[in-house]
């Protein structure tokens, strides 16, 4: 196993991790809308999404895509963080959730959180009646209860995404971690991020969100953003 | 709904708001891996929504899906897991396709324009009042000639109702789209193996050349191949290699991206030929057993195609031309793809014949990881079913354009100004040209405005996109989630049928299409007098479909129809395998495809009374049926002598070179230092016009600037986000920049799928000024959170029209353009394209057309020709 990848094990405790191999990434956004159909995700948020960068010179010249969700970590600085006990881990598992009833929208865990996974519902959604919370991914807790993989897992075209049980030493996700270098998002934060890439670029992971495409480039998209939503 | 009240003791059951779901589950799993799907529960109710298989029909790969239903709307649509091609997955644009259903500005009553045409005023009126005119129209027309009611449509995926229609009425006005889709490289493919489309293994494949397609992205068949593509180079650890003008996603994901100049991709794939020859790496048994030419006589012929003539015209170095043709042919097996790149030029027919040739002269055809036939299945239609139309139209079928079995639809306007053929209703269906054809609004919107021309136009649509605007009635259509429809696509190497079937009942008082035209034909005929009746005698979608599927033998044992209802596809060839992802058999193993299908050989029965000439050709009643190769009877190619023609005879007929072969777009040759050629692409989360009101889609992707190389920028003085003049001989229009490493200096490129004036509220970001007006659909409060405020600028007015002499096809990627900074009088979505310029252009291209006068000097070559009175038999065209 790779840097940052001290699973606990024993207990008899499953242990959920998606491994997201950027090789077989073909940056279609499946799994992107999927999750938004998934859980009637508003505009303006995203439980995942597929940031790119295109890096190189012409006429050598890649894309390179990040798919990014919430890491699921072993210890995260979401639940540290949050004063009344929204946020929480499950320990069987891995899930870390979040419980909108008891939410105060104090957005604590959004600023604790190293790779920007957490957002605040807007007031406005189709059909869904929780808004004004904040909401995160949950690896698609009441699916994979129901021995399903997650909504972006289901649909990932190229198969780059796969999730299962890190702990059964059978699971793909097992024989990919073991048998391929893998990296995590920011291991310097110490939080044991649980969603490991493979072939993720050190130069584009290592601040966790600078696998996005040029300032010049996003900087109108985030005016207008910042605009609407008047933030 | 409340939220759901917690305390801390049921503290798992709420978690995520999925209550009752972690109250139903006992235990977490216990199984190795979870399912890839075919189930599916709410996140807040925790209750398994009803699952209803459907065929995918946001864009036409035909992905099989299932959409899952709760509160009888549909909230989550996935892949099929027993769909052979699809293998559970879909696309961005496939989970997104309930949007076309609950589009709030979907129109869901019949309405009738009551200002000027195009002005936006309309009336809703009854049903009966809508088939009253209509009637009162269709009668008047019939009595003049059928043939002035004519029908254009885009996406057709009806399965045979359309032209039921048509040939219900008697007319043979008949247009599609395909001439400014794929056309010509249907045309380069068709005379020359049979099919209109390859299936390369990918999976299986150790190499892959790809000529200008964009499979990662669009183009046919984005998801089931793109599967196979990222398994083949992850997996197999394939080599894909890929030309293109500009860094697609799937340039991007290849091993190589080698940058062509545009329009020469047929070049370089004669030069890759040529090295092939020269070095003797070809596959002679299968050139000389399977081709109408010898080893001899193709290496002949590519003498010509020296690596150091295709390097100056395409910028592609020799010695990158030399390795690549080494690679390629020494790598087995080896695959190629092709899609719009080569095909979509002046010559596009000639250039995907280039490009096919590789994986020919390298017997790479048929076999397991190579380039094989497209596998597909057919059905039966109703029966009686209506003859031909008595009289041919000249805008179906125009004798310039003899071999353009596809037809030239991007031609008809300009064929209907000049008074060739007399319309009086103007049927569209699934078809949008005021967007998506060169020309656009300047070109097909000039033709719709022109009452003289089209004196009635009728829509079949359930959205106001740009050509409906201007029609005249507007018959809501249901979005294909509603609909009846029989499918089949040959996305994989395993054959399959499938259906479309209503989710729910059909919102408003929208309905399915081949409803629709039957309640047209039955008000037009009531009592069966006319005879027209008798072609229409069904009950509803549902009950047409039977006579479809309920007698194919297989699938008639299982239990026809209902199978389908169920399933959604037939055959299902095995199980999704959680471990792999792929399907598998009952032993647990993946399921294997047949290979060399030309080799299967005919039955004695086939044999009896068939004749076998010195050549081995078998043939029976006058048609050649098979091929006698090693002594058995195998049945060969699709074609008309049962092998793969090389030769094109027929092309040589009209004074084309039958003979694989190149030619430079003139107008490229003559460019000026200053100029650029634009080229247009679609994004992998945009469909051409129908997803710009699709929310989630427009979220990811809402605006188009011009990507140009930071080399080109640098000379103009432009930095991503400036605004550019690009200026063609048709028109003008001004964008942003976006400067990027990924694109050929010499190309600009914009996107298409954006900057629509019509279509609803949220594709012309009208959603603050107005109130939805033809719908009584439900607003969708999400649309608040609409936070982007760019809509982008399209670019088809400046786009001339340029047809390929022999398919027909529009030469998207032809134009040349001047890119300046924007001056102080330019503003950002100015865009104007001229009717006068058009026309000049399409006189131009007809030019080149085999009636033409240029037609000769494009072919020296052909210099013993007899010119256009020597062709004797007229081809009919039409598939």
């Amino acid at each position: 196993m790779s840097e940052g990848s001290k699973v606990s094990t024993g207990g008899g405790k499953r242990r959920y991790a998606m491994v997201v191999d950027t090789r077989r990434c073909i940056g279609c956004m499946a799994c992107q809308v999927a999750c938004k159909a998934e859980y009637d995700t508003p505009l303006g948020v995203n439980r995942t999404w597929v940031p790119y960068k295109v890096v190189g010179k012409y006429p050598n010249v890649k894309k390179q895509f990040l798919p990014r969700l919430c890491n699921h970590c072993e210890d995260p600085p979401c639940v540290r963080n949050c004063p009344v006990e929204a946020t929480f881990r499950v320990e069987d598992g891995g899930f870390v959730l979040q419980r909108y009833e008891r939410c105060i929208g104090c957005r604590s865990c959004m600023a604790a959180c190293p790779y920007n996974a957490r957002f605040m519902l807007p007031s406005h959604r189709t059909y869904t009646p929780i808004t004004n919370v904040v909401d995160k991914c949950t690896f698609c807790f009441h699916r994979v209860t129901q021995n399903l993989v997650p909504a972006c897992v289901q649909t990932c075209i190229g198969r780059s995404r796969v999730f299962g049980d890190l702990n059964d030493p059978n699971s793909e996700v097992s024989y990919l971690v073991a048998k391929n270098a893998t990296q995590v998002l920011r291991p310097e934060e110490g939080t044991k991020p649980h969603v490991f890439y493979i072939g993720a670029d050190r130069n584009a992971t290592e601040f966790g969100r600078d696998a996005y495409q040029k300032r010049e480039v996003m900087e109108p998209e985030r005016s207008a953003f910042k605009n609407h939503f008047k933030i | 709904m409340e939220m759901p009240k917690v305390t801390r003791r049921t503290f798992l059951k709420v978690s995520a708001g999925s209550g009752a779901a972690a109250a139903a589950a006992p235990r977490l799993l216990t199984a190795m891996e979870n399912d890839l799907g075919g189930k599916d529960f709410g996140p807040v109710s925790g209750a398994e929504r009803k699952a209803i298989p459907v065929n995918c029909h946001v864009c036409n790969i035909q992905d099989g899906a299932i959409a899952y239903v709760e509160n009888d709307r549909v909230v989550k649509l996935e892949g099929n897991p027993e769909h052979v091609s699809t293998r559970g997955r879909l696309c961005a644009k496939g989970n997104s396709g309930m949007w076309y259903s609950y589009d709030p500005d979907r129109i869901l009553y019949p309405l009738k324009r009551v200002g000027a045409r195009g002005e936006g005023k309309w009336k809703r009126i009854t049903w009966d009042e809508a088939l009253a005119e209509l009637t009162e129209k269709l009668d008047a027309a019939l009595k003049e000639d059928p043939n002035t009611i004519m029908l254009k449509y885009g996406r057709n995926r009806t399965g045979g109702s359309i032209d039921r229609f048509m040939k219900t009425l008697g007319s043979a006005t008949v247009v599609n789209h395909t001439s400014v889709c794929e056309s010509s490289k249907k045309i380069g493919m068709e005379p020359t193996w049979g099919p209109d489309i390859e299936t390369p293994d990918f999976a299986n494949a150790k190499y892959v050349l790809n000529f200008g397609s964009n499979v990662l992205e669009a183009s046919y068949f984005h998801n089931p191949l793109s599967q196979r593509v990222t398994e083949g180079r992850v997996d197999n650890q394939m080599k894909i290699v890929t030309f293109d003008v500009r860094l697609s996603n799937t340039a991007g994901f290849s091993d190589e991206w080698i940058p062509v100049f545009p329009a020469t991709d047929g070049a370089v794939a004669l030069a890759i030929g040529h090295v092939i020859l020269r070095e003797d790496l070809q596959d002679s048994d299968f050139i000389n057993n399977w081709t109408n030419v010898t080893v001899a006589e193709l290496k002949e012929h590519y003498k010509q195609y020296t690596p150091e003539w295709a390097a100056k015209i395409s910028g592609v170095p020799v010695a990158t031309i030399e390795r690549i043709a080494r690679e390629f042919a020494t790598t087995k097996p080896a695959t190629l793809f092709t899609y719009r790149g080569p095909a979509k030029h002046l010559y596009g027919s000639y250039n995907e014949k280039a490009c096919m040739m590789l994986p020919i002269m390298t017997g790479n055809v048929e076999k397991k990881g190579g380039y094989c036939l497209p596998r597909g299945m057919g059905w039966p239609q109703p029966m009686p079913e209506p003859g031909k139309p008595a009289h041919d139209s000249v805008l179906a079928h125009p004798p310039e354009y003899p071999l353009a079995a596809h037809k030239v639809s991007h031609l008809v306007p300009f064929w209907i100004a000049e008074g060739r053929q007399k319309i009086n209703v103007y049927f569209t269906y699934q078809d949008n040209p005021v967007y998506t054809n060169p020309g656009s609004m300047a070109v097909w919107g000039k033709l719709f405005k022109d009452e003289k021309l089209i004196p009635y136009l009728v829509s079949m649509s359930p959205f106001m996109g740009e050509e409906t605007a201007l029609a005249d009635l507007i018959l809501p259509d249901c979005p294909y989630l509603e609909r009846w429809e029989p499918e089949s696509m040959p996305n994989s190497l395993w054959p399959w049928l499938g259906i479309r079937q209503p989710v729910h009942k059909s919102l408003g008082e929208s309905r399915e299409n081949r409803v629709l035209l039957r309640d047209i034909i039955h008000n037009l005929d009531p009592d069966g007098k006319r005879g027209m009746k008798q072609f229409w005698d069904f009950k509803d979608g549902e009950d047409y479909m039977r006579h479809h599927f309920d007698n194919v033998p297989g699938l008639k044992e299982a239990g026809g129809l209902d199978f389908l209802k169920k399933h959604g596809v037939w055959p299902i060839y095995g199980k999704l395998d959680p471990k792999t992802g792929k399907v598998s058999d009952k032993t647990g193993r993946e399921i294997k495809a047949d290979y060399g299908l030309y080799l299967k050989e005919l039955s004695a029965a086939d044999m009896a009374g068939a004749t076998v000439d010195g050549k081995g050709i078998i043939s029976k009643n006058g048609k050649a049926i098979g091929v006698r190769r090693e002594g058995k009877n195998c049945v060969g190619f699709p074609t008309g002598n049962r092998l793969i023609n090389v030769r094109v005879d027929q092309w040589a007929d009209y004074g084309f070179n039958p003979m694989p072969t190149f030619k430079r777009i003139p107008w490229h040759e003559a460019m000026k230092e200053d100029e650029l050629i634009l080229s247009t692409f679609k994004l992998n989360v945009h469909k051409q016009s129908r997803t710009a009101a699709v929310k989630w889609l427009a979220e990811i992707a809402h605006s188009n600037p011009a990507w140009m190389n930071p080399e080109t920028a640098a000379k103009l003085g432009v930095k991503t986000g400036d605004l550019v003049r690009v200026e063609s001989a048709v028109g003008h229009l001004v964008t942003k920049a976006y400067v990027t490493e990924g694109i050929h200096p010499k190309v600009v490129s914009i996107p298409t799928g954006f900057g629509h004036w019509e279509y609803g509220r949220l594709a012309t970001l009208k959603l603050k000024d107005k109130k939805g007006e033809y719908s009584h659909g439900a607003d969708d409060p999400d649309l608040n959170n609409v936070w982007w405020d760019d809509k982008g600028v399209h670019p088809n007015n400046i786009i001339p029209v340029v047809a390929d002499p022999i398919g027909g096809s529009q030469g998207w990627y032809d134009t040349v353009v001047k890119v300046t900074k924007a001056g102080p009088n330019d503003k950002y979505g100015d865009s104007e394209g001229n009717w006068e310029k058009h026309v000049a252009a399409y006189k131009e291209t007809m030019r080149y057309a085999y009636t033409g006068d240029l037609h000769r000097k494009m072919h020296p070559e052909m210099a013993a020709w007899a010119g256009p009175d020597s062709v004797k038999h007229k081809a009919g065209g039409g598939h």
